[in-house]
C-alpha cells in the first residue's frame, strides 16, 4: 500500500432526525420511536471540511463511529461521498456509555491507527448536544484542540482554524496532531457519487470491538458512565392562534405585521 | 471488461424485476435508483394487477407487502348530485386474486431488497444523468462526471424519462402524451374501512369515477381504493386541460373529487397521511420509443408501457413484464453471440409475444375516446336523467324505458347523432 501524507478521522454518530423527536409530556423521556435516523448535521459539515483538505492535498480519510450495526448503511454514505474508509466500533458492552467512557473508546481506535494527523469532530450533537467527545478525544490523545470550527486548512504539519465566537472571528493555528470541531451548517456538504458508491460497497466496512482496541469492558458502558440524567422537560407549549385569512385582507395583515413590529417596510 | 454486465436505472417495479431476474441467473448487475429509500417518491393509485411478479418471486402472493386484494370493483359517474354507478362484487376474486392493493413506498423498498438478496448491487440515493455511448454502443452510464461500464444498460427511470432523453433516446413528451395524477393517502382505521366498504379480513374495494361536474370543461377521473387502514384517493387530469385553464388547479380537483356527496362519506374523518403527485403516460403505442438499441433496452413507463382506458390506469404490470422480457433477452445475448442491436432485437419480438404491447396496439387511439365530452359529461348527465325518471317519483305519469332513454340523450350536452357516433366509437376502442 502506499503511504499517503496526510491521515484524517472523521468522528460521526448516528442521530433520531430531531424534526421528529418529541419529550414525552408524561414519562419525560425522549421519544424517538417515530424518528428516522440521520447522520449527526453537524458531522457531516465535519466529513465535509475534511474532504476539501483531501481535495487540496494527498490525504486518506478515514469515518469512525462507535454505534451499534444500524450505523452501517451511514458510514457507507459518507465513503460515498469521498471518505477511504469507515471504522464502526460495536460491541455490546459499549451500551450505555456517556461522553467519558465514549471519548475513552474513541481515543483508543484513533491511537490503534497510530499515524492519525487530524480528527474532526462536530461541534456537538443534534440528540444529546453535550459537545464533550471532540475536546475528550484530544484531551486522551494528548493532540491539540480548535473548537467552534467554520474552515479548516493544512500546511507543513500545522492546522488552521477560523473559530466562530460569541463577538468575532478568531484564526488560530495548531501543530498535528489536532483535534477540530466543526461548526453544524459551516459549509455545504457534498452529495454521494455512483463511482464511490460502487466502491465504498466493495471495500465494506472495518469492525473493531472493544478488544480489537485493548479496551476492557468494564471501563465502558453504563456502569462507568459517571452522568446520570435525572429528567428531562418539554419547553413549555407556545399556541399559535391559527388565524385564517382571506385574500383581500391581505393588505391589513401586513398592516398590522408591521404594527407589531414583526416586519419592518423599507423602500427599494 | 466492463465493471458489470448490466446496469439498471430507476428501482420501480420495471427496474427490480429485471435487476432480479439478472441477479439471480448469476449476473453482475447494478441497480441504481434516484431515491433513498427506493420508492419514497414513487405514485401508483394502486391496484397491482397480474401475475407477473410470480416469474421472479414464485410466493410474492404470500410474502409482498400488499395491503388487500380486489374483492369489490366499481365504476362510478359522477355528477354535482349523484353517483351512478356499476358494481362487480364477486366471491370469484377470492379464486382468482386478480388485484392487489399496494403502497409503493412498502412495495418498492422491499422489491429493491429481493434485487439485493438476489446478488444485485444496488446504489440508492443516486440520480445518473446519461448513457455514455462509444462508437454508436451503449458503453454504461455517466453519474457526475464519472463513467461506470457495462455491457448492456436497462433504462427503467419511469414517466418522466429524462436519462433516455438526454441521451437522444426518445423525444421529449408532449402534454397529449401525459396526465398529472394526484393522490391522497387517508388514515381512517381497518375496521372503519371495513364498514364503509363493505369488506372484511383482506377484501377491498378499488373504484374508479367519471368527475363529470367538474367547471370549465375540465376532464378528470377519480379513483378510490382501499388499503388495510387507509384509502388511497386521486385523480388523473389531462395534462392538456390542465395547462388550457389557467383557474384549474390539481388540488382543487382532488379536493372537488373528495367533497362529492358520494364520496365525502366515505373519507369522512380521515387525515391526509401523505400527499403526491405523479405524471401518467398516456400517449399509447404512436408513442412507444425505440425500445432497443446496441447496447441498450427501455423498459415499463420509461417506453410509454402504461394502459388507461378511463376506467383503469395499469403500469406496474407492464412495467414488471417488460423488466423481465429485457433480463430474459439480455441473458440470451450474453448466452449466444455477446451483447449487440440484433441480440437485443428479441426484446421487441418478446414484447409482441406478450400483452405488453398487444395490449397497446389492440387500444390504439382509446386516448381519443376515453378524454372528450361524451364520456366526461354526456353519460354522466345522461344517466342521472334516467335515473330521475325512474326513481325519483314526481307525482307526474310515469314514462317508458325507451322515452326516457331519448330525452336523456337530449340532456346530454352533445348531439344525438354525435353521441351514437363517439358511442359507437368507443364501444369499439374498448
Ligand atoms: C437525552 C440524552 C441526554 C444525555 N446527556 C448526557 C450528559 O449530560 N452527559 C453525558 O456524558 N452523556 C449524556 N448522554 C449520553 C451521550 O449521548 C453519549 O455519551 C454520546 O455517545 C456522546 O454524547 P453527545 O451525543 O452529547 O456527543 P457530543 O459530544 O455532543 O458530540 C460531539 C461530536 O463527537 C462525535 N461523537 C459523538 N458521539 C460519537 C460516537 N458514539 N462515535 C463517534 N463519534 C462520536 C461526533 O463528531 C459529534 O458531533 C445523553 C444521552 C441522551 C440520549
Ligand atoms: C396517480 C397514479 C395512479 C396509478 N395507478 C395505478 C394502478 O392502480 N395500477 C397500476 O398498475 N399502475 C398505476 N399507475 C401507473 C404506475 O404507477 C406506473 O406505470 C409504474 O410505476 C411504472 O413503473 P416503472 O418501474 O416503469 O416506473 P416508476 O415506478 O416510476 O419507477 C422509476 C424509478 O426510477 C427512478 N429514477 C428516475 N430517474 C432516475 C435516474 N436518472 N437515476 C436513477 N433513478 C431514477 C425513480 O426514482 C423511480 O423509482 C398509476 C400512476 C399514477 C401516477
Amino acid at each position: 500500500m502506499i503511504e499517503l501524507a496526510l491521515h484524517l478521522v472523521v468522528l460521526i454518530k448516528v442521530v433520531p432526525d430531531g424534526k421528529e423527536v418529541f419529550v414525552d409530556p408524561v414519562t419525560f423521556t425522549l421519544n424517538r420511536s417515530m424518528a428516522t435516523n440521520i447522520i449527526n448535521p453537524a458531522d457531516e459539515n465535519a466529513l465535509e471540511a475534511a474532504l476539501q483538505i483531501k481535495d487540496q492535498t494527498d490525504a486518506k480519510v478515514t469515518v469512525m463511529t462507535m454505534a451499534p450495526p444500524f450505523a452501517e448503511p451511514f458510514l457507507m454514505e459518507c465513503m460515498s461521498r469521498g471518505a477511504d474508509e469507515a471504522v464502526l466500533i460495536s460491541d455490546r458492552a459499549v451500551a450505555g456509555s456517556d461522553t467519558y467512557p465514549t471519548s475513552l473508546t474513541v481515543a483508543a481506535a484513533i491511537k490503534k491507527m497510530g499515524d492519525v494527523d487530524i480528527v474532526f469532530a462536530g461541534e456537538k450533537t443534534s440528540d444529546s448536544s453535550t459537545g464533550h467527545v471532540g475536546p475528550g478525544v484530544a484531551e486522551f490523545i494528548g493532540a491539540e484542540l480548535a473548537s467552534y470550527s467554520r474552515k479548516v486548512t493544512y500546511e507543513n504539519g500545522y492546522v488552521t482554524a477560523e473559530r466562530e465566537l460569541e463577538n468575532g472571528i478568531e484564526e488560530v493555528r495548531i501543530p498535528t496532531p489536532a483535534v477540530v470541531t466543526i461548526l453544524t451548517d459551516s459549509n455545504d456538504p457534498r452529495r454521494a457519487t455512483l463511482r464511490k458508491k460502487i466502491d465504498a460497497m466493495k471495500r465494506g466496512i472495518i469492525t473493531w470491538s472493544l478488544a480489537d482496541i485493548n479496551i476492557p469492558a468494564d471501563w465502558v458502558g453504563l456502569r462507568s458512565s459517571p452522568t446520570v440524567v435525572k429528567k428531562m422537560l418539554p419547553f413549555p407549549r407556545k399556541d399559535r392562534k391559527g388565524e385564517k385569512i382571506e385574500k383581500e385582507k391581505i393588505p391589513e395583515l401586513i398592516d398590522n405585521l408591521v404594527k407589531s413590529g414583526v416586519i419592518r417596510v423599507e423602500a427599494e | 471488461m466492463s465493471e458489470f454486465d448490466a446496469i439498471v436505472v430507476g428501482g420501480g417495479p420495471a427496474g427490480s424485476s429485471a435487476a432480479m431476474r439478472l441477479a439471480s441467473a448469476g449476473h453482475n448487475v447494478l441497480l441504481v435508483e434516484k431515491a433513498d429509500p427506493p420508492g419514497s417518491k414513487n405514485v401508483s393509485g394502486g391496484v397491482l394487477w397480474g401475475n407477473d411478479l410470480e416469474a421472479v418471486i414464485p410466493d410474492w402472493q404470500k410474502t409482498a407487502p400488499v395491503e388487500r386484494y380486489v374483492k369489490a370493483k366499481g365504476v362510478g359517474f359522477l355528477t354535482k348530485d349523484s353517483n351512478i354507478g356499476l358494481e362487480f362484487r364477486s366471491s370469484l376474486f377470492d379464486k382468482n386474486r386478480a388485484g392487489h392493493m399496494v403502497l409503493r413506498a412498502k412495495l418498492d423498498q422491499w422489491l429493491v431488497k429481493k434485487a439485493k438478496d438476489m446478488g444485485a448491487m444496488v446504489a440508492s440515493g443516486i440520480t445518473v444523468d446519461r448513457v455514455a455511448f462509444d462508437k454508436g454502443k451503449a458503453i454504461g452510464v455517466e453519474q457526475d462526471g464519472d463513467l461506470i461500464t457495462s455491457d448492456c444498460v436497462i433504462l427503467a427511470e419511469g414517466a418522466n424519462p429524462r436519462v433516455a432523453i438526454d441521451s437522444g433516446l426518445r423525444e421529449p413528451l408532449n402534454d397529449k402524451d401525459v396526465a398529472i395524477g394526484v393522490k391522497e393517502v387517508i388514515k381512517l382505521s381497518e375496521k372503519t374501512v371495513n364498514e364503509r366498504f363493505n369488506l372484511r379480513d383482506k377484501e377491498g374495494f378499488a373504484g374508479e369515477y367519471v368527475l363529470g361536474f367538474l367547471p370549465d370543461q375540465v376532464e378528470a377521473g377519480g379513483f378510490l381504493y382501499t388499503n388495510k387502514e387507509t384509502i388511497s384517493a386521486g385523480v388523473v387530469i389531462s395534462m392538456k386541460h390542465l395547462r388550457e385553464n389557467d383557474r384549474t388547479y390539481s388540488f382543487d380537483i382532488i379536493e372537488q373529487f373528495l367533497e362529492h356527496p358520494a364520496i365525502a362519506p366515505l373519507v369522512d374523518g380521515g387525515s391526509v397521511e401523505e400527499y403526491s403527485a405523479h405524471m401518467v403516460q398516456e400517449g399509447g403505442i404512436e408513442r412507444v420509443p425505440k425500445l432497443f438499441g446496441n447496447g441498450y433496452m427501455i423498459a415499463g413507463d420509461a417506453a410509454g408501457f402504461s394502459f388507461s382506458n378511463g376506467l383503469v390506469l395499469q403500469g406496474m404490470n407492464y412495467a414488471i413484464a417488460s423488466g423481465i422480457a429485457a433480463a430474459d433477452t439480455l441473458i440470451e445475448a450474453k448466452k449466444g453471440n455477446g451483447v449487440s442491436e440484433e441480440s437485443l432485437a428479441g426484446y421487441r419480438k418478446r414484447l409482441l409475444d406478450s400483452y405488453v404491447l398487444k395490449d397497446l396496439y389492440n387500444f390504439r387511439g382509446i386516448d381519443e375516446v376515453t378524454w372528450g365530452k361524451l364520456p366526461h359529461r354526456a353519460i354522466p348527465n345522461a344517466l342521472e336523467h334516467i335515473m330521475k325518471g325512474l326513481f325519483i317519483e314526481q307525482g307526474v305519469p310515469k314514462k317508458h324505458l325507451y322515452q326516457l332513454m331519448t330525452e336523456a340523450l337530449g340532456e346530454s350536452g352533445i348531439r344525438t347523432s354525435d353521441a351514437v357516433l363517439e358511442g359507437y366509437r368507443m364501444l369499439r376502442r374498448m
